[in-house]
Parts: structure tokens; C-alpha cells; sequence
């Protein structure tokens, strides 16, 4: 704008300063032309004057260098020139300005040089006796003026221009000065220009509505951030390219990164077959989840496109982690294929039973030993159900199971009163140790685990063995321990015989009835009572068995 | 402002991730169908190998375009030509897992067992490690993971050193797999050659991020 303004100051005085040049040389050429006549006629009434008294003779005394004086008769003949020879001169009665001044006393004519540099103006006068006198001028003309006056008024007019180039700059300078110095945070504080300032109310009106908005982003987004901060999955939003433009520390977590740099790309935070066919099939438009395993934990990740008028804009991943319900999910389904199994065999054995005796293929006398088999069958089949249902209880919680102020001696005596003709039978020996322990629980869960773990002991003993059975106080915790002399728990398996429906060394369950469950209602129980529960054994020794119930 | 040139150079960097991933996923499919016998991933690895094939003529095509067109100077120019070195030996590695599955399916119908006492295990567990740590020490521009895997190269070559005796001292007892014996020695020299990829791979991460090639002057590996 300084510019412009400059320019047009600048241009504005250019042509003012030409114009009036020009203006000012017409006029002088004027008023030289007009003098110029004025001392030609002058001078031609005085030389007239002079040769009515002395003659040609009074001609020849004037001095030759002035201009020149040449005398014509009424025929045009020249009588005299000032500057040649009259005698070879030409005949001069069709000069313009003799013929006017024959016709009319006087008469002017100018005419060019060649080259136009030069003007001789004439003047001629017709005197009394018929005879004309005219003098002759060589006077410059305009062009030549102009022409001489070139270097002043050069040196004038580059002065004039230095002057207007600097006048012009200030000028403009103080014209913009006032806009420069309109502070556009605050427009409605400015002084300048009434002509602006509905420009500057708009502007200030803009201002503030562009505040407001980027207010209610930053809201937005912190309220976005909020959200997706505090959430357990992990959620990345990639462009087109499958750079990263947001993403979550729950992200971060899952995908076990430190730092995502901005617009990393998502391949290098993980190139893994599944993921990149996941990324890329969202980045073409498609929904697609998979569950990738990662560092021994399973992850689902789903990727979908984010679409725009039909064409894909980006990608939103969410990736969350489902190790525990991918091992419920395991556990669920060994869970009822072992159920199932379990419960088959039994029933198999009822059946094949039942249609012997059915086909009449048995001896009268040998049908009570047949219905033995199915009743032990039977009870063996409930007793399962009976441990299933229990177990499931234990499963779903709380429900049901009201914690009450139990002693622990109590529930162990009654355990092993129920235990003792069974240990007999075996001929193995009970002994009891017992001391008040009052805890709070549910006093059948409890008898059950103690029932479940001497029950054990007896069954997995050798001959002769022994089993023992501790209650005491250990400061605020109550302790059971059971031991037993038995057959002992292989090392490697010491771990899984907590597992539903594990069974210590097959070839052995075969001996003994169980249903692989005892020792899982117990870990239940317990941990129902919030009671840790510790294993030892070596295999052909013993096993000690210990539980260890919390303050109450 | 992103220029066109910085793009493509993204768009490599993407391309090598990708190559580098499918070698990893070539080697251990591999690797898998050789220890637990599992003939279904032959083809997957020979698929693998064919698509590795692709990628290099692509990114080759990718540097070659970036070379002519937009005339790199030092660093970009560093990392285009390791670049192009890198997906040869990228390439190897894809066919050194083809080979290994060759291998594999003449051994199938072969009742034998790889015998635990040999490292053949753990030498396949090391050059995996080296291949997916030389391709992290690239996508994460990781200068001393970079260093790590050069230096684990060694530990390999003694792998292979040692797995050659232990077969030798097998056939010298008079083992009655002598077919499987040198299958297996093949196998072991792939997984040296894989280890070596690994560290050549390794060594130009190094000098696209330091400019010094570690062996510009020793001889090749």
C-alpha cells in the first residue's frame, strides 16, 4: 500500500512538474515572438523616417551587422540590400510580405530555415513614394529554445524529482503509519481512519467469535482426552498414510511402547502379519478384528475405517486386552468336555449293566452282584453331581453363603467322626490335635474342606499309614494342617492337583474312587475364606496339606 | 510442508518395515514347519518368499525412482543406498527359508527324531532373534541395537560350529539317520547364511545412520 501511494504521489507530481514546463515555454515563446515584432516595426518607422532625409546613402551609414535592411521599389526590384548585392538579387514584388504591405502599407511574413533551427521573420513597411523597406530578423526558434534550455531544465526537473521521489516516500509513509500500527488483537483500540473502522469492528467481531470456538475445541477435546485416557483399550487413530494422529497411553500400554512421536507411523510400532492385514484392510475400507498374541497375552483388535463421502479418510484401532476371558473362555471348555467324560463312564457302565440283566443273560443268583455294580455306579454319579453343584456355588460367590462366627476345632471333630469308620475300614490311624480357633465362614464349606482333604489322606495312604489333622492359633490366624504317610504327589504335578478333574498317575485312579474334584472344592472354599493354601509332598513319604485363615 | 520427496522416503521406510516383517514371518513359519512338523506351512513360506521377491523389485523401483528424480544428497542419500542394499540380503533371507522348507518336506516321510543334544534349537532361536532385531534396529533407527546384532553374529557361527560336531560324533557312533544328519547340517548352514543377512542388514542401519560402514574395508562376512 506504501508502495501504491507512493507510485501514484510520485507519478502525480511527475506530471504536474511536465505540464507546467511546457506551459510556462509557450508562453515565453509567445511573449518573444510578440516583442520580437514589436522592436521590428519600431526600428522599420525609424530607418523609414532616416531615408526619407538622406537617401540610400543614409541606408549605407547603418551598421551592416544589425538586420538586415533591404529597400524594394513598387516594381519589387531591389535597391538596396544590407547584407548583398541589390544588383543580383531576384525581383521581390511576390514576397507575401511586400505583397501585403503594396496592398495595405505594411506587411509580415516568417519563414523556416531548413532545418528549422532558425526563423527569419520579416517586416516590411510601404513608404510614401510607393517604395517598400523591409527588415529581416533571424530569430531562434521555439524548438531551439527548447532545445537550449534542455540542460537547465534537466538539472531542474532531476531536482524537482529528487525532491518529489523523497516528498513522496514521506508522504505515503505517514499515510500508511496509522494502518501499521492498528493492533488486530485489539482493532476496536485503534485510532486511525474513520473509513476503517467498520473493517476493524468486523475484524474484532471475528476475533471474538474465533475465541469462542477455540475455546469450545480445546473443551472438546480435553473432554475427548478425558474419555479416552481413562479407558482400559487402547484407541489409535491413524490418516490415510497409517500415521498416527491420536492415540491414548491405554494404547501405549498394550502395545508395550514407551513414546509414539508425532505422525509416527503404525507399522514401525508393530509389524506383525495379523495387525498390518488388520490395518491395511481398514485403511481400504473394510471392518476387520483379529486377536493377536503378544508377550503371553492375548489381545483383540478391532480396525475400522472412517469413512467420509465414500472415500476412506483414516482408520480408528481399538485394541483391548482379553487374556482373562480368552482363559475363562479355556477353562469353560475343558471344563465341559471333562464333565462330560466324567459323567459318561459311569452312566456307560450302568447301561452295559442294565442291558445284560435286561437280555436274561444272568443267572438269577448273580443279579444282586450286578445291581451292587449299578448302585456303586450310581453313587458315584451323584456324588460327582453333588461336588459339581457345590462347586458351582463356590463359583457363583457369595450368594447363599452367609459367614458366620465357626470354630474350627468343632467343624474338624465333626469331619472325622464322619471320616472314622471309613479310615478303619482301611485300617489306617486318625489322629487329632485340635485347639479352639474361631473364624468367620460358612460353617458347611468349611467341614467340606476338611472332610475333602482327611478324605484324601485316608484314600492315598499306604497300608498301616497314619493321618494327622492340626487346628491351632497362630497369633490372629487360624492354621489347619493335615498330613498324612501316604503315597505322596509327584513333583511335577504338585501344581495341577488343584486343577478340576486332575487326577494324580491314572493307572492309580482306577483303585480309587474319585472325582478329581475334592481337592478343587477345597482351593475354592478357601479362597471363599480368603485362606491361603500351601502344598508339600514327596512322592512315597506324605503330603502336609496347610491352611492358613486370616485374622477375622 | 511435506515435500513429495519426504513422502516417498516415508513411503520406503514403510515399504522396508513391511519386507522385513514378511522375513521374520518367512524364517520362523519355517522354522515352525521343521520342529513340529507341521507340512500345511510349506506353501505359506514359499507364498512368503514369493512376496518378499515382489517387494524387492518394488522398493528397488522406489530407489531407483527417488535416485533419478529428486538426486539425494548425503543423509537421504545414505539411506536410499542402503536401502537398496538391504533388500538383497532381505531377499536371501526369503529364499534361505524356501530352501529350508525344501528341506523340510524331504524329511517328512522320515521317521526320525531331532534329537534334543543337538543346538539346532537354540541356533534357530538365535538367528530369529537376530533377523527381528535387525529389522527393529531399522524401523526404530536404533544405532545400538544395530551394534548388538553384529556382534551377535559370532555367537551364531559357534552355534553352527558346534551343531557340525555334535552330528559328526552322531554318525561316528554309528546313528542310523545319516540322510537326516546332513539335512539337518544343511539346515544349520541356511540358519548361519540367515544370521549372516541379519547382520549385513545390521551393518547398513549402522552406516545409513553414522555414514561409517563397519566392514567397507574387511572382506564380506
Amino acid at each position: 500500500m506504501t508502495k501504491r501511494i507512493f507510485r501514484a504521489i510520485f507519478y502525480v507530481t511527475l506530471v504536474i512538474l511536465i505540464a507546467a514546463m511546457v506551459i510556462i515555454l509557450a508562453f515565453i515563446r509567445d511573449f518573444n515572438k510578440n516583442n520580437y515584432r514589436e522592436q521590428m516595426k519600431n526600428e522599420a518607422e525609424y530607418i523609414a523616417d532616416g531615408l526619407s532625409y538622406g537617401g540610400i546613402s543614409y541606408l549605407e551609414g547603418l551598421p551592416k551587422d544589425s538586420n538586415r535592411i533591404t529597400w524594394i521599389d513598387e516594381d519589387g526590384v531591389v535597391l538596396y540590400d544590407s547584407q548583398a548585392d541589390a544588383s543580383t538579387m531576384e525581383n521581390h514584388k511576390e514576397r507575401e510580405e511586400v505583397q501585403e504591405a503594396l496592398a495595405t502599407g505594411r506587411g509580415e511574413s516568417s519563414r523556416y530555415s531548413t532545418t528549422l533551427a532558425e526563423k527569419t521573420e520579416n517586416y516590411a513597411l510601404r513608404l510614401d513614394d510607393g517604395t517598400v523597406l523591409r527588415i529581416s530578423a533571424t530569430t531562434l526558434t521555439t524548438l531551439s529554445i527548447f532545445l537550449s534550455m534542455t540542460q537547465p531544465m534537466a538539472v531542474a526537473l532531476v531536482l524537482a524529482l529528487v525532491l518529489a521521489l523523497f516528498l513522496a516516500s514521506k508522504t505515503s509513509k505517514h499515510i500508511t503509519k496509522p494502518l501499521e500500527e492498528v493492533d488486530l488483537e485489539h482493532p476496536e483500540q485503534a485510532l486511525v481512519y474513520d473509513e476503517l473502522s467498520p473493517f476493524l469492528r468486523r475484524i474484532s467481531a471475528q476475533n471474538r467469535q474465533i475465541q469462542r470456538q477455540m475455546r469450545e475445541m480445546q473443551r472438546r477435546q480435553r473432554e475427548f482426552r478425558t474419555i479416552t485416557e481413562n479407558m482400559q483399550e487402547g484407541i489409535l487413530v491413524l490418516d490415510t498414510r497409517g500415521e498416527v494422529l491420536s492415540y491414548n497411553t491405554g494404547a501405549m500400554r498394550l502395545m508395550g511402547i514407551d513414546s509414539i512421536t508425532e505422525k509416527e507411523n503404525i507399522y514401525t510400532l508393530n509389524r506383525s502379519e495379523g495387525f498390518r492385514t488388520c490395518v491395511e484392510a481398514a485403511l481400504h475400507g473394510k471392518h476387520e478384528e483379529i486377536t493377536m498374541e503378544q508377550g503371553g497375552r492375548s489381545y483383540q483388535l478391532l480396525a475400522n475405517p472412517v469413512m467420509e463421502e465414500n472415500t476412506v479418510v483414516g482408520a480408528v484401532l481399538v485394541l483391548f486386552d482379553n487374556t482373562e476371558k480368552a482363559e475363562r473362555e479355556k477353562l469353560r471348555r475343558e471344563f465341559t468336555a471333562n464333565v462330560s467324560h466324567e459323567l459318561k463312564t459311569p452312566l456307560t457302565s450302568i447301561s452295559g449293566f442294565a442291558e445284560i440283566i435286561k437280555n436274561g443273560m444272568v443267572r438269577q443268583e448273580d443279579v444282586p452282584r450286578f445291581a451292587e455294580n449299578i448302585y456303586q455306579e450310581a453313587q458315584r454319579l451323584i456324588s460327582m453331581v453333588q461336588d459339581i453343584i457345590q462347586l458351582s456355588r463356590l463359583d457363583e460367590g457369595d450368594s447363599g453363603m452367609e459367614k458366620i462366627p465357626v470354630d474350627l476345632a468343632a467343624v474338624a471333630q465333626s469331619a472325622i467322626s464322619r471320616l472314622r469308620p471309613l479310615a478303619e475300614q482301611k485300617g489306617i490311624s486318625l489322629q487329632t490335635d485340635t485347639e479352639p480357633a474361631q473364624i468367620m465362614g460358612v460353617p458347611h464349606v468349611l467341614e467340606e474342606i476338611i472332610y475333602n482333604l482327611c478324605d484324601n489322606a485316608i484314600l492315598y495312604n499306604r497300608e498301616k499309614g497314619s493321618v494327622h489333622l492340626q487346628v491351632k492359633k497362630e497369633g490372629d490366624q487360624a492354621v489347619v494342617i493335615v498330613s498324612d504317610t501316604g503315597i505322596g504327589i509327584p513333583y511335577e504335578e504338585q501344581e495341577r492337583v488343584f486343577e478340576r478333574f486332575y487326577r494324580v498317575s491314572r493307572s492309580r485312579s482306577k483303585e480309587v474312587e474319585g472325582t478329581g474334584l475334592g481337592l478343587s472344592i477345597v482351593k475354592h472354599g478357601a479362597m471363599l475364606h480368603n485362606a491361603s493354601l500351601s502344598l508339600e509332598s514327596e512322592p512315597e513319604k506324605g503330603t502336609v496339606i496347610r491352611l492358613i485363615f486370616p485374622a477375622k | 510442508m511435506r515435500t513429495r520427496f519426504d513422502e516417498q522416503l516415508d513411503q520406503l521406510h514403510i515399504e522396508l518395515i513391511k519386507m522385513g516383517a514378511l522375513c521374520e514371518e518367512a524364517i520362523t513359519a519355517a522354522l515352525r514347519s521343521l520342529f513340529e512338523r507341521d507340512m500345511s506351512l510349506i506353501p505359506v513360506v514359499l507364498e512368503k518368499d514369493g512376496e518378499i521377491d515382489r517387494k524387492e523389485r518394488e522398493i528397488e523401483a522406489l530407489c531407483m525412482r527417488l535416485l533419478l528424480q529428486q538426486q539425494p544428497v548425503a543423509r537421504d542419500l545414505r539411506t536410499i543406498s542402503s536401502a537398496l542394499k538391504m533388500i538383497s540380503d532381505m531377499e536371501r533371507i526369503g529364499d534361505q527359508a524356501a530352501d529350508i522348507v525344501e528341506i523340510t518336506e524331504n524329511m517328512h516321510d522320515k521317521n526320525f527324531e531331532i534329537a534334543s543334544s543337538i543346538h539346532i534349537h537354540s541356533m534357530s532361536k538365535e538367528a530369529v532373534k537376530m533377523v527381528t532385531n535387525s529389522v527393529d534396529s531399522f524401523v526404530k533407527r536404533d544405532l545400538a541395537l544395530a551394534e548388538e546384532v553384529i556382534r551377535y553374529d559370532d555367537i551364531v557361527d559357534d552355534l553352527f560350529a558346534k551343531i557340525r560336531e555334535e552330528l559328526i560324533e552322531l554318525m561316528r557312533q554309528g546313528g542310523t539317520e545319516g540322510e537326516v544328519y546332513i539335512d539337518l547340517l544343511m539346515i544349520a548352514k541356511y540358519l548361519e547364511r540367515i544370521a549372516d543377512h541379519a547382520t549385513n542388514i545390521a551393518e547398513w542401519v549402522e552406516y545409513s545412520i553414522t555414514g561409517v560402514h563397519g566392514k567397507m574395508d574387511g572382506g564380506e562376512a
